[in-house]
């Protein structure tokens, strides 16, 4: 999924998947992401970042 | 698309089966087992099997979450949902497995309040709209799915949500796969390692496969051209007598897996002494529960839990087909008592699980031609 938008405190971000479907996203494992980077999200956690592969 | 069209190039597919077939030793059988659910649903999507010689075997393993599940922790679930006043909440999947009366889609038709999340962040939401209510979310999966249950239930904490509980049904991999190798019914020649847990743990707790038992592993992705280079740099080891851990997945899985994820798993769960397995049995140190510091979290101490055993359907051979010792189109009932629509084993529930894929994708065919 593509990361739209972040919320910093609460440790979340906005992100579109594929589809055009929006989910919040848990992003603590992947710390920090910005819009535009792409994550590896499995069940609603982003395990790994493209930015980051 | 990113990330995506470049592992699924029809060209460099051709290249790589050329580079597989030119590996293999006329007269020489390979057996490959791909440990991941994922690995298998892609296998049969993209018709990957199709690209390698007939004397390369791919082997599925028993790498499907919602497969492992045993009846009696159906059976548990189910029990919970019907507690007084619970919201019991699973995965999408979890929710036609079949326990020993009935599933928890059943059980739901039958009045018991059971909601569908996408993940575990979704059933505290529920917990946090419906306060008084108790919340039970079933937690199930590798270790992929387990830090996301970990940091929901830290958030639970750190939010104050009291009415939000665990049932932990997490499993660990490398257990199961030192049993498989134990097993005097299984000859393997190597393995695809499982692409997305090893995000997690990384690709040093597979060191003991070369080490301990001669066989090669890579950890793989989940393209068609993933798969495709995983057999290639496989039969690559073995031409060459080489046998360790090599990592064609380098784009998402570090080396030393996501520390941030282990930490908070090791926060958050322990193992259990023994876990019991569909098909396999228990199997020691195999299973998660949560530690004693988050025990007002854990749905097992917050209500009482049968903890009910139940011997596999006679018909079903789901633990043959998760231990590779069978191919699903083997199995008595598949196809026929057996269908996605009314399963009766879980293989066929999840769409990581083999039985699922193979009937799916219509892979009835029990010969190959010869690349």
């Amino acid at each position: 999924m593509t990361v739209v938008s972040t919320d910093r405190e609460r440790g979340l971000a906005l992100c579109v998947g594929d589809d055009g479907r929006r989910a919040s996203v848990e992003t603590a494992l992947v710390q920090p992401v910005q819009p535009g980077d792409v994550l590896l999200v499995h069940a609603g956690t982003a395990i790994a970042s493209g930015a980051a592969a | 698309m990113r990330f995506v069209d470049e592992f699924r190039d029809a060209e460099l597919g051709r290249a790589l089966a050329a580079e597989i077939l030119s590996l293999v030793e006329p007269g020489r059988h390979y057996k490959v087992m791909e440990v991941c659910g994922g690995h298998t649903h892609s296998i049969y999507k993209y018709g990957v099997d199709d690209l390698l010689p007939a004397n390369v075997e791919l082997v599925h393993g028993p790498g499907c979450p919602v497969c492992v599940i045993p009846m009696g922790r159906v059976d548990d679930g189910i029990a919970l949902a019907h507690e007084e006043g619970v919201i019991f909440t699973c995965f999408g999947d979890m929710m036609r497995v079949p326990g020993s009366r009935g599933s928890l889609l059943e059980a739901k038709a039958e009045g018991a309040d059971i909601r569908m999340v996408y993940s575990p962040l979704d059933a505290l939401r529920i917990a946090k709209q419906n306060p008084d209510r108790e919340v039970v979310f079933f937690a199930i999966g590798f270790e992929t799915t387990a830090p996301s249950t970990a940091l929901t239930l830290k958030r639970a904490r750190m939010e104050h949500v009291s009415n939000f509980s665990c049932m932990c049904s997490h499993v660990t991999i490398v257990p199961p796969l030192r049993a498989l190798l134990e097993s005097p019914d299984l000859r393997l020649d190597g393995f695809i390692g499982p692409g997305h847990v090893s995000t997690i743990v990384g690709a040093r707790p597979f060191e003991f496969i070369p080490a301990d038992y001669d066989k090669p592993v890579v950890i793989s992705g989940f393209e068609p051209l993933d798969i495709l280079q995983g057999v290639q740099m496989i039969l690559r080891q073995l031409a060459e007598g080489r046998c360790e851990v090599e990592n064609q997945y380098k784009r998402v899985v570090p080396y030393e897996g996501n520390l941030r994820a282990l930490e908070v798993m090791a926060e958050v769960f322990e193992l259990r002494p023994h876990f019991e397995w569909r098909g396999l049995g228990f199997i020691s140190h195999s299973g998660l529960r949560i530690s004693e510091a988050y025990a007002e979290l854990d749905s097992e101490r917050r209500f009482t839990v049968p903890g009910v055993r139940v011997a596999d359907p006679k018909a079903c051979q789901c633990g043959e087909v998760l231990k590779g010792v069978i191919k699903p189109w083997e199995c008595k009932v598949f196809g026929t008592a057996c269908t996605p629509e009314r399963p009766i084993g879980t293989c066929m529930v999840s769409s990581e699980g083999a039985c699922a894929a193979y009937y799916n994708y219509g892979r009835f065919a029990r010969e190959r031609e010869v690349v």
